[in-house]
C-alpha cells in the first residue's frame, strides 16, 4: 500500500523579523483537497506563513514540504503553485488573456495548448468574452475572477488564497465565497485561505487554524472552532462571546452546577466531563445561545441598556451589577423587556463552552 | 463648478495671470526676438541651410545628437539599477542614497568640473593611483577627452534618470512581481516581462530629460572636452565669442530648441497613448 505523501507539510518552521519572532515552530499538515484557512487579526502570522510556502520568504528553522518534496529553499517560481492576492495583482500592460496565459507562457507551451486552456478558464469563471480586454475594463469582482484563472491555469499543486475577497464589497463578497468553494470542490484542489475574516474562514474552509501571536491557538473543523473554542482568545476573534467565571459546586448526573460571580448571583448547570468540586473555571456563552426571560431564582439578573435591529436578528446590550464589561444576547424576534429593563439570563447545560484558562 | 463655496476663489483663473505675464516677458518675447535675429540678408532659411548641408556643421550637428545619446544610454545603464535598488531594498538608507545622488546638483558646475580635472589630469589622483599599482607606466591626460565629457555629463544628469525611474518604479506593485514570480518566471523573465514593461514610462521621461539636457550643455564639454568634442551648444559659444555671427548662432539656438520640443512632443504622445488605453 503505498502512502501518499501529504500535499503539504509545515515541519516546525519559524520566521523572525528584526529580532522579533513573528512565527513561532510551526507544524502543519494539510490534506488531499480540503480548504484549510489562517484565520488570525493582523499581525498574527498568518500571512508570513502563506508568504513561506510560496517561497517569498526563507524560514529561519524548519522546512516545508510539498508533495513529498523538500521546498525550502526552492524559488517560488519552481514550487508550482499557485496563488491569488488581495489586490489581484494582474498585470496592467497585458490583455486578460495574456493574464491567464503568463504562466503557460513561462512554463514553454505550445500557441495551441495556451489558446484551449485560456479558453477553459475563462469559462470556469464564466468570462469567455473577456479574453481582449484591458485590465483596467474590468470591476473588482471581474478581476477578482481573473486573478483565479491566472492562478488555476497552470493547474498548481496547491492554490494559495490571500485575502482573496477582502477588496470586494459585502454583497459581491458573500456570492465570490460561494463561486470559489464551488470551484475548489469541482476541482478538488488544495487550498489555503488567508484571512482575518472568521465569517468568510467559517463559511469556505473545511479546517480553520485560528492563529494569533505567531502560533496556531487552535485547528479545526469550523463548526468545532466555533462551538467549542479552547481559550477566550478563539471564542472571541470567532465572532462575540459573553464571558463568565464562576466555581463548580456540585456533579449532576454529566453536568455540573457552576456559581456564577459574583457569588450568589446563579447556578446553572454546564455540561461538560471532568471538573473538580470548588474548580475555578472560565465559560463562555455565545450570545445567539443566551436566553432572555422574567427575572428568576436560578437565572442571572442583569439589566437591559440597549436593544439593536440589525436585520437578521436583534441585540440586546445587557449590564450585569458592579460589572464594566456588558453582555450581548441574539434573539430571532423582539422579547418583551419590563419597564425597569431587568431581565433574567438562562442557557441550556450544553451552550456553555469551559475554557482552557483559570478564573 | 463652484459646489463649496469656499473652493471659487482659490480656482479663479486670475492667478494664472502673473505666471503668463512673466513668461511672456521673459520667454515669449525672447524666443520671438531670436527667432527674427535668424533673418539674414540672404534670406530666411539661409542659416538653417547652411547648417543642415555644410558637412562641417552637418557633422557638428550629428556630433551634438551623438554626444546626447551616448550620455543618455550610458545614464539608463547606471541609473536603473539605482533605482531599482531604492525602491525595492533602500528600506531608511533612501534618503541618504537620494542625498548622495541629488548632491552633485548642489554644488556649481565650475567646481564640480573642475572637480573632475583634478581628478583626471595628467598629475591628477587617478593616474598617480593607477602609476602606484603599476597599471600604467606613462600617464595620460584624460581630462581634455572625450572620456572625460561623458564622465562629467553623466555625473550630473544621473539624477534626472534616477528620480525619473524611481518616480514610475514606487507605483509598480511588488505583488506583480511576485505573481509572475509564483507563476513560473525566474528572476530575469520576471524583470523583462513585468518590472521593465512596467517601468517604460520613468524610461521614456529619463531619457528625455537627459538627453535635451545634454544638448543644451556646453560647459562640460568646453572644459573637460580639451576642444576634441564639438556640439551645437560649444558653437554657439565660438559664434558669439569669436566669430560674431550673432544671426548664425541664434539660428542654432532655435534648432535646439526644436529638438526639445520635438522630444517633448514624443513624451506627450506616449502619456497620451498610455492613458488613453
Amino acid at each position: 500500500m503505498t502512502v501518499l505523501a501529504p500535499p503539504l507539510r509545515l515541519v516546525d518552521v519559524s520566521k523572525s523579523f528584526g529580532g522579533v519572532q513573528v512565527l513561532k515552530p510551526l507544524r502543519l499538515d494539510m490534506v488531499q483537497g480540503e480548504m484549510l484557512a489562517l484565520l488570525g487579526p493582523s499581525g498574527c502570522g498568518k500571512t508570513t506563513t502563506l508568504r513561506l510556502i510560496a517561497g517569498f520568504e526563507v524560514p529561519d528553522t524548519g522546512s516545508v514540504v510539498i508533495n513529498g518534496r523538500d521546498m525550502t529553499a526552492m524559488p517560488p517560481n519552481k514550487r508550482g503553485l499557485g496563488m491569488v492576492f488581495q489586490n489581484y495583482s494582474l498585470f496592467p500592460h497585458m490583455t486578460v488573456g495574456e493574464n491567464v496565459a503568463f504562466g503557460l507562457r513561462m512554463r514553454g507551451a505550445s500557441a495551441a495548448e495556451k489558446t484551449k486552456r485560456v479558453r477553459a478558464m475563462l469559462q470556469m469563471v464564466r468570462l469567455e468574452s473577456f479574453e481582449d480586454r484591458r485590465i483596467s475594463q474590468l470591476s473588482g469582482g471581474q478581476q477578482q475572477r481573473i486573478a483565479l484563472a491566472r492562478a488555476l491555469a497552470t493547474e498548481p499543486s496547491i492554490l494559495l488564497l490571500d485575502e482573496p475577497l477582502g477588496a470586494l464589497d459585502k454583497n459581491l463578497r458573500e456570492r465570490m465565497q460561494f463561486e470559489l468553494r464551488d470551484i475548489q470542490h469541482r476541482l478538488g484542489i488544495t487550498c489555503i485561505l488567508v484571512t482575518h475574516d472568521q465569517e468568510e474562514a467559517l463559511t469556505m474552509s473545511d479546517r480553520v487554524a485560528v492563529m494569533a501571536h505567531g502560533e496556531v491557538k487552535q485547528v479545526g473543523h469550523p463548526t468545532d472552532v466555533y462551538e467549542r473554542p479552547r481559550s477566550r482568545f478563539v471564542s472571541e476573534f470567532l465572532g462575540t462571546a459573553n464571558i463568565f467565571t464562576g466555581t463548580v459546586k456540585a456533579q449532576e448526573g454529566a453536568a455540573w452546577r457552576v456559581a456564577i460571580d459574583p457569588r450568589g448571583c446563579a447556578e446553572p448547570l454546564i455540561a461538560a466531563e471532568t471538573l473538580q468540586l470548588g474548580q475555578r473555571v472560565t465559560l463562555a456563552v455565545r450570545p445567539e445561545k443566551l436566553v432572555l426571560g422574567p427575572p428568576k431564582a436560578d437565572a442571572i439578573t442583569a439589566r437591559v441598556r440597549d436593544i439593536v435591529f440589525r436585520g437578521a436578528y436583534f441585540a440586546y446590550e445587557l449590564t450585569l451589577p458592579n460589572q464594566e464589561q456588558p453582555l450581548f444576547v441574539y434573539t430571532q424576534k423582539r422579547e418583551a423587556v419590563p419597564d425597569d429593563g431587568i431581565v433574567g439570563l438562562t442557557w441550556a447545560p450544553d451552550s456553555a463552552v469551559i475554557l482552557e484558562e483559570p478564573a | 463648478m463652484s459646489a463649496r463655496p469656499g473652493s471659487y476663489r482659490l480656482t479663479s483663473p486670475v492667478w494664472c495671470v502673473p505666471v503668463i505675464l512673466f513668461l511672456a516677458m521673459f520667454f515669449i518675447v525672447p524666443l520671438a526676438a531670436n527667432l527674427a535675429r535668424t533673418d539674414a540678408p540672404q534670406g530666411w532659411f539661409f542659416y538653417y541651410q547652411k547648417l543642415l548641408y555644410d558637412p562641417y556643421y552637418a557633422g557638428v550637428l550629428w556630433e551634438t545628437v551623438k554626444v546626447s545619446l551616448i550620455t543618455t544610454l550610458a545614464c539608463l545603464v547606471v541609473g536603473y539599477p539605482v533605482s531599482y535598488f531604492m525602491v525595492r531594498h533602500a528600506g531608511r538608507w533612501n534618503a541618504l542614497i537620494v542625498f548622495c545622488i541629488v548632491a552633485p546638483l548642489l554644488t556649481s558646475i565650475i567646481m564640480r568640473t573642475f572637480g573632475w580635472r583634478v581628478l583626471l589630469a595628467r598629475k591628477g589622483l587617478l593616474n598617480t593611483l593607477l602609476m602606484d599599482i603599476g597599471l600604467v607606466t606613462r600617464p595620460e591626460n584624460l581630462a581634455d577627452d572625450r572620456i572625460a565629457v561623458y564622465i562629467g555629463l553623466v555625473h550630473v544628469l544621473v539624477p534626472f534618470m534616477v528620480l525619473s525611474i524611481t518616480a514610475v518604479l514606487q507605483g509598480v506593485d511588488v505583488k506583480l512581481e511576485e505573481s509572475a514570480r509564483v507563476l513560473g518566471a525566474g528572476r530575469s523573465r520576471t524583470f523583462l516581462h513585468v518590472t521593465l514593461p512596467l517601468s517604460i514610462e520613468g524610461i521614456a521621461t529619463g531619457c528625455i530629460l537627459v538627453f535635451v539636457i545634454t544638448n543644451g550643455s556646453f560647459l562640460t564639454m568646453l572644459l573637460l572636452g580639451g576642444s576634441k568634442i564639438t556640439t551645437l551648444s560649444l558653437l554657439i559659444y565660438q559664434q558669439f565669442t569669436t566669430t560674431e555671427d550673432i544671426g548664425f548662432a541664434a539660428a542654432m539656438g532655435n534648432i535646439l530648441i526644436l529638438v526639445a520640443v520635438l522630444c517633448f512632443i514624443v513624451q506627450y504622445a506616449l502619456l497620451r497613448r498610455r492613458n488613453g488605453s
